[in-house]
C-alpha cells in the first residue's frame, strides 16, 4: 500500500495534481480486494471487471452500495477498529473494518484536513457534545467521532447532552446543558459545541423560547457532524441555523464549522469559508444518472458514489450512498480551493433504510419542553 | 407516536398505556361487541371526504395518477354497499340460529362472534395496508392493537384518526403504537395481551412473530407469495399483443413488490432458445411499459435502481451461477435462467424468465408450495381450462389473466381464506336447557 501511504501524506488536501496518483492507489487497493475478498471478487466477475487494466478511471471502478453492506458481511484483512453505522429500525448496520495502517492514514487525512480549516488549536477549552458518550459496547462511530474531536484542541471538560433513562433508551437533557452554559459564560476558555446538528438546533430553540441569551467567551465554535444527512431532513435551514447560533450563543457564522464522513466511507469533509465541501485530494465523489448509474456531467443532480483507498480490510473502495446530490465545478466558490464541492440535495425514497438523523429525531420526539 | 384512547401520545410513554391497557381491556369485552355499522359508517364517511379532496393535502407525495387511482379505488371499495358485501361474504350468515333436532342430543345456537383482542403487526409493502388491517379487525367487532411498520410515512395514523373522529365509539377498540420491530420486550407485551396475532411479511417477520408469540395465541398469518405468469404455446395466442402488454403493464405497475406480482415468466418448453426467443419478443413491450410508468419523482427513480443494483450483486454473491443471459433495458431487465425454481426476482422490473414444460408443474409447484398464491396465463383458448384446473390442484389461489395478476376481484378471498372468518370464531350454546 505504497501508494495509498504517499497519497494520505499529500501536504495540501486540496492539491489538484494528484488525480494520477489517486487512480493508482485505487488500482493499488482494487488489486489487492480482488485477491483478498473471495466476495469482491465474485462482484467483480459478475460486473465483468477482471483486472486493473479494465480501470481507465475511478468512475470503472466497480461499485458497492451502502445498502449492500448493510446486509452482507465483507472482510478482505484482519481489522484494527470496526466500526458500524448508526442502526436502522430493522436493526441493519454496515460493519466496516479497518487495519492499523488505514486508522493511521486516517488519523493524518484528519490532522491535515482540520488543521487547513483552523481547527486545531493549543488553547485548552469547554466541549458541550450534543450526542451520548461512547463506551467499549457501543460501535456506533456517529458517537466516536463526536468523542475524537474533542482532541483538537485540549479539554478542560466534556459535556454529553444524551443521557441514559432508566428503560435503556437516551433521553436529552437540556436543563444541565443550560447550567453549565451559565457557568462557561462567565469563564475565559472558548466553549465547543460538537455532534449531531438536529440536537444544538433544538438547543437553540429551547434557549430562544425560554428567552436564554448567551455570549460565550471568544473563539467557541460549534462544529456540526456525526452522520451528515441531517440538514436537509431538518425544518431549519443553514441561515436560521446561523442566525439562532448568534442570537442565543453569540458564536459568529465563521465559527461553525461543519464535517462529514461516513462509516463506509471515512474521509473527513469540512466545509469551507463559503461552507462549501471541496472534494480532498483522498477521494473522488462521482454523481450517476438515477436510472443507468452511467456518471453525469456536474451540476446534475444524481445519486452519490464515493471513491476513496484508505482502507484494505473492507472493499469499500467505491461505494454508493442512499443520497442524491450534485458536483459543482469548484471554480465557481470564491474560498479559493478549485476542486469540485458537493451539495446533498436528499435522500432517494425511504427504504427501510433511516439514517442515524432519523434516528436522533425520533429520541427528540419523546422530549417535551 | 402512540394512538390511545383516541389520543396522542409520545413513544417512551409505551410501558406505562401497556399497564393501562391490560387494565382496560376486560372493562371493554364485559360490554356488547362493536357492530359492524359503526365501522362502515366511518369508513363511508372517510370515503365521501376522500372524494371530495378533504384529504388531498395528505396525498401530495405519492405521483398524481397514483392518487387518481386510489380514489377510483376508493369510491367502490370503501363504499357501503362493498363493505355490506364484504361482511356477508366473508362471515357467510352473520345471524345466529339454532340448529335441527336430532334424538339423543342437545340443539345448539350457532353464532359467529369476535376474537376478542387482535395484535396486527402490518408491512409496509402497500400503502394503507396498516389501516386497512385494522378496519378488518373492527369489521369483525375485536379490540385492536397495531404495530405500525417501520417505513410507515404517518399516513396510517391520519387515517385512523380521522375514523375515531367520524365515530368516537370506535376510541376503546384501536391502539396505535410505533414499536420498531427491534424492540422485542415491547412486542412480546403486545402479544400477552392479544387473543391472536395477525402478521403481514417476509418468512423472517413470521418466524420472529412465532418465536415471541404466548402458546395459546392464534396466529394469523399472511405470508410472502411469490406470483408468476405461465405462457403456453404464444403462437397461438388471440391478441397475443394485448396480452404481453398487459403482463408489462402489471410488472411496471406493482414494481413487483405485490405478493400477487409476477416474479417469473414460465415458458412452457425445455428449450433455452424459445425461451430466449420469447423474452426477445416481450422486451419491448416490457420497456416501453417501464418508461410510461417510470416516476418523475428523482428520489424514487434512484431508490428503484439502488434496490435492483443490489440485488443483482447479491445474486453474484449467491453460490448460483452468474447468468450470462440476461437482456437489459433501461430501468429494466429480463434474466433467463435455465432451472425451473420459484423463486423472488431482484424485483423493480426485473423479471425472471424460465422453462417450465406442462408434466413438471406439478413437480415445481409442490417444491414451492408455501408460495404460491397467483398465477397469470397466456395460453390458446383451449388449453385454459385444463391448465387453470391443473394449477389449482397445485395449490394456487388464483388465476387470472396476465394483466389482471394483482387485480382486487370483490368477493375474492385472501390467500385462500376470508380475512374476517379467521378473526372470528363459531360459538355453540347449548338449547334446551331448563
Amino acid at each position: 500500500m505504497k501508494l495509498r501511504h504517499r497519497l494520505f501524506a499529500t501536504k495540501d488536501p486540496y492539491d489538484s495534481e494528484k488525480s494520477g496518483l489517486f487512480l493508482d492507489a485505487c488500482k493499488e487497493n482494487f488489486n489487492y480486494q480482488i485477491t483478498h475478498c473471495e466476495d469482491y471478487k465474485k462482484i467483480c466477475t459478475g460486473l465483468k471487471m477482471n483486472s486493473s487494466e479494465d480501470i481507465r478511471s475511478p468512475a470503472d471502478l466497480p461499485i458497492l452500495p451502502t445498502m449492500l453492506f448493510k446486509q452482507h458481511k465483507f472482510r478482505s484483512a484482519r481489522p484494527f477498529i470496526v466500526a458500524t453505522s448508526s442502526g436502522t429500525s430493522s436493526g441493519r448496520k454496515s460493519v466496516i473494518g479497518f487495519e492499523f495502517s488505514a486508522a493511521m492514514a486516517a488519523l493524518r487525512m484528519s490532522l491535515k484536513v482540520t488543521k487547513y480549516h483552523g481547527v486545531i488549536s493549543m488553547k485548552p477549552c469547554r466541549y458541550i457534545i450534543m450526542g451520548f458518550r461512547p463506551t467499549r459496547k457501543n460501535k456506533v462511530a456517529a458517537a466516536r467521532t463526536a468523542y475524537l474531536t474533542t482532541f483538537l484542541a485540549p479539554a478542560i471538560s466534556r459535556k454529553f447532552i444524551l443521557k441514559p433513562t432508566p428503560e435503556g433508551g437516551l433521553k436529552p437533557d437540556f436543563d444541565s446543558i443550560v447550567e453549565a452554559l451559565r457557568k462557561y459564560e462567565k469563564g475565559r476558555h472558548p466553549v465547543r459545541f460538537m455532534g449531531f446538528p438536529s440536537y444544538t438546533f433544538f438547543l437553540f430553540q429551547v434557549l430562544e423560547e425560554r428567552n436564554i441569551f448567551f455570549k460565550l467567551p471568544k473563539g467557541s465554535k460549534i462544529m456540526l457532524g456525526g452522520g451528515w444527512k441531517q440538514f436537509y431532513q431538518e425544518a431549519a435551514d443553514k441561515e436560521t441555523f446561523y442566525r439562532l447560533a448568534k442570537k442565543t450563543l453569540g458564536i459568529e457564522e465563521e465559527n461553525i464549522v461543519e464535517f462529514f464522513g461516513a462509516v463506509e466511507h471515512p474521509i473527513l469533509y469540512c466545509d469551507c469559508s463559503h461552507h462549501h465541501f471541496h472534494v480532498p485530494v483522498y477521494s473522488n465523489i462521482i454523481i450517476r444518472d438515477p436510472d443507468t448509474l452511467e456518471p453525469v456531467p456536474n451540476g446534475t443532480t444524481g445519486l452519490v458514489n464515493l471513491i476513496s483507498p484508505l482502507t484494505k480490510a473492507t472493499p469499500i473502495l467505491s461505494i454508493m450512498t442512499d443520497d442524491l446530490g450534485i458536483l459543482h465545478d469548484g471554480d465557481t466558490c470564491p474560498c479559493g480551493v478549485k476542486s469540485p464541492y458537493l451539495e446533498i440535495i436528499g435522500r432517494v425514497a425511504p427504504d427501510d433504510i433511516k439514517t442515524c438523523a432519523a434516528g436522533a429525531a425520533d429520541i427528540l420526539e419523546g422530549v417535551k419542553v | 407516536m402512540i394512538l390511545f384512547d383516541g389520543k396522542i401520545y409520545e413513544s417512551i410513554e409505551q410501558n406505562r398505556l401497556l399497564d393501562e391497557l391490560a387494565e382496560k381491556i376486560p372493562g371493554i369485552l364485559q360490554r356488547e361487541p362493536l357492530s359492524p355499522e359503526i365501522i362502515i359508517d366511518a369508513v363511508d364517511r372517510l370515503r365521501e371526504d376522500t372524494l371530495a379532496g378533504r384529504f388531498d393535502h395528505l396525498l401530495t407525495s405519492f405521483p398524481e395518477d397514483v392518487v387518481e387511482t386510489y380514489k377510483l379505488q376508493a369510491a367502490a371499495l370503501l363504499s357501503k354497499e362493498h363493505l355490506w358485501n364484504k361482511v356477508k361474504t366473508e362471515l357467510g350468515n352473520t345471524e345466529e340460529y339454532v340448529t335441527d333436532k336430532l334424538e339423543g342430543f342437545s340443539r345448539i345456537r350457532v353464532k359467529k362472534v369476535p376474537l376478542g383482542v387482535i395484535f396486527h403487526i402490518a408491512a409496509g409493502n402497500m400503502d394503507f395496508l396498516p389501516a386497512y388491517s385494522l378496519a378488518e379487525g373492527l369489521l369483525a367487532g375485536n379490540i385492536n392493537i397495531l404495530k405500525l411498520p417501520s417505513a410507515d410515512n404517518g399516513l396510517s395514523l391520519k387515517l385512523i384518526m380521522q375514523f375515531i373522529e367520524y365515530q368516537p365509539s370506535l376510541k376503546d377498540y384501536i391502539y396505535v403504537f410505533d414499536t420498531a420491530s427491534t424492540d422485542i420486550q415491547g412486542m412480546r407485551r403486545m402479544a400477552g395481551l392479544c387473543n391472536a396475532i395477525s402478521v403481514w411479511g417476509s418468512d423472517m417477520a413470521i418466524e420472529a412473530v412465532r418465536g415471541l408469540a404466548p402458546t395459546g395465541v392464534k396466529l394469523i398469518e399472511w405470508g410472502q407469495k411469490l406470483g408468476f405468469c405461465y405462457v403456453s404455446d404464444p403462437d397461438n395466442v388471440d391478441s397475443l399483443d394485448e396480452k404481453l402488454t398487459g403482463l408489462a403493464k402489471h410488472i411496471a405497475s406493482t414494481k413487483q413488490l405485490l405478493c400477487s406480482s409476477c416474479q417469473v415468466i414460465y415458458v412452457d418448453t425445455d428449450d433455452m432458445g424459445k425461451v430466449k426467443s420469447f423474452a426477445e419478443k416481450f422486451m419491448p413491450y416490457l420497456q416501453k411499459a417501464v418508461d410510461a410508468n417510470r416516476s418523475q419523482e428523482i428520489g424514487i427513480r434512484a431508490r428503484d435502481t439502488l434496490v435492483a443494483y443490489t440485488a443483482r450483486l447479491k445474486r453474484y454473491l449467491g453460490e448460483e451461477e452468474v447468468s450470462d443471459n440476461v437482456i437489459r433495458g433501461k430501468g429494466t431487465s429480463l434474466i433467463l435462467k435455465s432451472d425451473s425454481k420459484l423463486e423472488l426476482s431482484p424485483m423493480m422490473c426485473n423479471v425472471l424468465v424460465k422453462p417450465l414444460p406442462k408434466e413438471n408443474i406439478s413437480k415445481v409447484l409442490y417444491e414451492g408450495r408455501y408460495y404460491l398464491q397467483t398465477a397469470g396465463l397466456i395460453c390458446p383458448p383451449a388449453e385454459r381450462k385444463e391448465l387453470t384446473d391443473l394449477l389449482i390442484r397445485c395449490g394456487l389461489i388464483r388465476v387470472t389473466s396476465s394483466s389482471d395478476m394483482s387485480a382486487y376481484f370483490p368477493g375474492e378471498s385472501h390467500d385462500g381464506e376470508y380475512a374476517l372468518d379467521r378473526y372470528t370464531r363459531i360459538i355453540n350454546i347449548q338449547e334446551d336447557v331448563l
